[in-house]
């Protein structure tokens, strides 16, 4: 929005306040669909293959909430850890061209490795099992969280490079004052990506060897054959996801305010 | 101690070097002139004639291939730490930060200067006050019109105080009321502050408008003439704007236009 010179200015709050609320009328009727046709089928399916949803409902109840917890704290430590190796290594790869130039085919070989290739190195090398899941996470999420902070660097306009450093900044001031807002759109996208990928991988690397979390709770709803512990889970994971994603979009929404 | 806001540009020249060719580019070949401290000067001339690098040159961003630019003494660009605070640019583009409001955009180089918080905020205000944009502080650069960006961007150079304000090709791309407006409002506070101001427009009118010296450049990066317009006659004044068009056209310095001032001119 462009504000006319004779029209008084409106403030960011006032902006804000003018944008209401607004109910999620596709999402929830979308899904209430996909319910409804799954209890349809689940009329004329097994229970073993898709069970309704009062047995789903059942086993959610009876889900450890433990597991859970154990879960997201596993993806959350991973996630700092990884943002924190990622920016890190990206600001040195962005300081120096060498580095960059040794550094991004490291990085580019770390991406191509399949992630179950990572959890195998993961049980042959590591005894400990958090370890090993830890490892998984961080060695498939740092490189995507270096990559965008990288390319997002990069891509700081020199235009406003030179407006700044007319004015004479320390490196830090520069860093601080341009290049880390600047590429704050991009590390915000990597989160997101990142959320996901990991709330996957953390399931998948919980099903080696783990005796907690919501990968094991899967390892063993199907050892039980549950057809409906495994759908309750994999309840738990999506609507994990989607709670998630709601509070980034909340996040990016705040913190990018300044965007048009 | 040589005046902070004088310039001397001593047979300066710039080449590039296109990335991928041998072939270097000449973009600016001997230019030799100075600036006393409070003196408005504009600096026009064709695209291309090399005026945005002598003004990159002077801000220190770009390293002159050959002679020495001056300011106060001192090298832009091997002094570089030397000169903060001391000058100020406005760009085309407003290069305002679009992350921050217009209070934050003009308190940053403030912020760069390690200015205590409540003189930045008092001080971006005042500015933002004088540029009629009071009201406006709390708004992102997207919520303001091209104008008001620019005004902006002029609150946020003056807000340093520098002692030697550039301005490379600042206000043509507005329309023509808001372009006469802000370029009145830059001579106008350049004048009360007493900056030392250097003008690089492709506008001949907003060149004679300022009133103070005009440096033509001819392709490539030379000086073609420099009229001072307050000691200039009457009669030469009279169709100057022609004049400067013949001269730019023909890319020929002129002996009929008197330097004005050159760098050796000016006192050790």
């Amino acid at each position: 929005m462009t504000v006319d010179e004779t029209v008084p200015g409106q403030t960011v709050e006032a902006l804000e306040a003018r944008v209401p609320f607004r109910f999620p009328r596709e999402l929830v009727v979308a899904l209430a669909v996909l319910a409804a046709l799954w209890e349809l089928v689940s009329m004329f399916v097994p229970p073993f293959i898709v069970p309704g949803w009062g047995r789903i409902l059942r086993s959610l109840a009876g889900l450890r909430l433990d597991f859970v917890l154990v879960t997201l704290a596993r993806v959350a430590g991973a996630l700092v850890l990884s943002f924190a190796l990622g920016l890190g290594l990206a600001m040195a790869m962005y300081a120096s061209a060498p580095v960059e130039r040794y550094g991004r085919p490291v990085v580019r070989l770390l991406m191509a490795v399949p992630v179950v290739c990572w959890i195998l190195f993961a049980v042959l090398w590591f005894k400990w099992v958090e370890l090993r899941i830890a490892f998984v996470l961080v060695v498939v999420c740092a490189p995507v969280f270096l990559v965008d902070a990288l390319d997002g660097m990069k891509g700081v306009s020199s235009e406003l490079r030179d407006m700044l450093r007319s004015y004479r900044p320390t490196r830090a001031q520069l860093f601080t004052k341009l290049v880390l807002p600047a590429t704050l759109p991009a590390i915000l996208t990597s989160w997101k990506i990142n959320l996901s990928l990991a709330i996957r991988v953390v399931t998948i690397a919980e099903l080696v060897g783990a005796v907690s979390g919501i990968g094991y709770g899967l390892v063993v709803a199907q050892e039980l054959f549950s057809v409906a512990d495994v759908f309750a889970w994999t309840f738990v994971l999506v609507a994990i996801l989607f709670a998630a994603e709601a509070v980034l979009a909340r996040v990016e929404q705040r913190v990018l305010r300044w965007r048009p | 101690m040589r005046g902070a806001g004088e310039i001397r540009v001593q047979g300066l020249r710039k080449v590039f070097h296109q990335t991928g060719t041998a072939v270097p580019v000449v973009a600016i070949d001997r230019l030799d002139f100075a600036v006393r401290p409070g003196d408005m000067v504009a600096v026009v001339g064709a695209t291309g004639c090399g005026k945005s690098t002598f003004l990159n040159v002077l801000i220190g961003l770009d390293r002159p291939t050959e002679g020495r630019v001056d300011i106060g003494g001192r090298s832009p660009y091997d002094d570089f730490d030397h000169f903060r605070g001391v000058l100020a640019a406005v760009f085309q583009q407003d290069r305002l930060l679009p992350w921050r409001t217009a209070i934050d955009n003009v308190r940053l180089p403030l912020e760069l200067l390690g200015r205590h918080s409540r003189d930045q905020v008092e001080r971006a205000r005042q500015w933002l006050d004088r540029l009629g944009l009071g009201r406006f502080e709390r708004a992102y650069p997207h919520e303001l019109s091209g104008g008001m960006r620019q005004r902006v961007a002029l609150a946020r150079a003056f807000a340093v105080e520098p002692t030697l304000l550039l301005a490379d090709e600042a206000f043509g791309h507005l329309d023509e009321v808001t372009s006469a407006a802000l370029r009145k409002t830059f001579v106008d506070l350049a004048r009360a502050e007493g900056n030392t101001a250097i003008l690089v427009t492709h506008q001949l009118e907003e060149a004679i408008e300022m009133g103070g010296r005009i440096l033509v450049f001819g392709r490539p990066g030379r000086l073609l003439a420099d009229i001072d317009l307050r000691t200039c006659p009457e009669s030469r004044l009279h169709g100057l704007r022609a004049d400067i068009q013949r001269l730019i056209q023909a890319n020929q310095p002129d002996p009929q236009f008197t330097r004005a001032t050159s760098a050796k001119e000016l006192p050790a």
